[in-house]
């Protein structure tokens, strides 16, 4: 029960994070918002019971970053620490491959997909860096529009790709581990990794 | 006529004493082969219209690189990027067609199918601009020359995938998917890989 508890704060962050990219109407965090909030809230809402909620670790994974994006400190940060904005790029890369991963196991809740382990695990990576490069457009033809490039050197976008790459690769083993490691009972609890969990059981 | 073509480059290139494009022909030539190679020895039978999709992105490459249309020619890079994402989408599409058909754990309807091939070519264009990047990185070359140069990549990139997408899910709503995949040969490959394997291992028994 703190289990989902803890996920809704995190889903409440996403909530408000996603209220306020709306007023300032950054359109690319908006679609990122009303994406991961609809895959937060679709297995609640189909279940009827809220504490179907995706697992905490989860939640914080995929909100990390558009807090990161909207708050104050996080930009004073990248302005006096070097480091700072690779760190918001592998951010980013954990929540997309975890909304990637959402993404895997809702298809199959709701739709007659059906992907095995290995496409599953593949699905997350590629979709990683799919997003992130439509993200790198999408922010090259914001700034374009706009007449103020964030990113604005070839140098500095091939960063944020190689480091989504990068998260986008590790989260995928991470994923296929994640849940052979995860006790049975947390697992039956959250009744949404059915797919993973059926090749789980095939290997024996 | 095409891989004459790149015969044709690599020829020129070591008598003009031009080597920078004969190492890019040759394999080229080589990978141009690979469809053939395929039928002959797996007898695993593309699509005549890819076959000739990869045939002509390679020359394109190719002729481009050596007469140096990559930098006279505005329009070029982008013309073979769009050339090459929509053969890696095509080759993407091949590929999880047959995985759905064969592995029985994956089923993956039309809608979802073209969904994937976008996000497919989209990110394997990632991998290209950070391959680029990294020669560039590496050796000092300029295969980009800006942002502008690696993010409209990535957008005729995103044209080609779109492009195959279409093309896709309307071709196999018009051969059914069976006849796609037996088009493509792929349970006598099977078998002949099958049998392959059992008589390499069979003296180890």
């Amino acid at each position: 029960m703190i289990e989902a508890q803890l996920s809704w704060v995190m889903s409440l962050i996403l909530f408000f994070s996603t209220v306020y990219v709306t007023l300032r109407l950054d359109f690319l965090w908006i679609a990122f918002g009303i994406i991961s909030l609809s895959l937060y809230v679709l297995p609640i809402a189909t279940t009827r019971n809220p504490f179907k909620a995706i697992p905490w670790e989860m939640t914080a994974l995929v909100s990390s970053p558009i807090l990161l994006h909207i708050s104050e400190g996080s930009r004073a940060l990248s302005e006096n620490l070097a480091w700072w904005d690779d760190l918001t790029a592998l951010a980013f890369a954990f929540s997309l491959s975890t909304i990637g991963f959402l993404l895997t196991v809702e298809l199959q809740m709701y739709t007659t997909v059906r992907m095995n382990s290995a496409f599953a695990s593949f699905f997350v990576v590629m979709f990683t860096m799919a997003v992130s490069g439509f993200w790198q457009v999408g922010e090259y033809i914001g700034g374009l529009v706009t007449g103020n490039l964030l990113v604005d050197t070839n140098g500095a976008a091939m960063g944020v790709l190689i480091y989504t790459a990068a998260g986008g690769i590790t989260m995928g083993f991470v994923y296929s581990a994640y849940l052979k490691v995860m006790g049975r009972e947390r697992r039956q609890m959250f009744g949404l990794v059915h797919l993973w969990e059926v090749t789980i059981r095939r290997r024996g | 006529m095409m891989q004459l073509g790149m015969v044709a480059v690599a020829v020129g290139g070591i008598v003009t004493v031009n080597h920078t494009w004969v190492p890019a022909a040759l394999v080229s030539l080589l990978v141009s082969a690979v469809p053939t190679i395929l039928r002959r020895d797996l007898r695993v039978v593309l699509p005549a219209e890819l076959n000739f999709w990869i045939v002509l992105a390679l020359f394109l490459h190719v002729v481009g690189g050596y007469s140096g249309f990559y930098d006279t020619l505005p329009g070029w890079d982008h013309l073979t990027h769009a050339m090459s994402a929509s053969l890696v989408a095509a080759i993407g599409f091949v590929v999880v067609v047959a995985l759905d058909k064969y592995v029985e754990s994956i089923f993956l309807p039309p809608l979802f199918l073209a969904f994937f091939i976008v996000m497919f070519t989209m990110s394997v264009g990632v991998v290209w601009e950070l391959m680029e990047y990294a020669i560039d990185q590496l050796t000092g070359s300029m295969l980009q020359y800006s942002l502008n140069d690696s993010m409209i990549d990535l957008l005729f990139d995103l044209f080609g995938g779109f492009m195959v997408a279409i093309v896709g899910t309307y071709y196999l709503r018009h051969t059914t998917q069976e006849h796609f995949v037996e088009s493509l040969q792929l349970d006598e490959a099977k078998g002949r890989i099958g049998r392959v394997v059992r008589r390499r291992r069979w003296p180890y028994k």
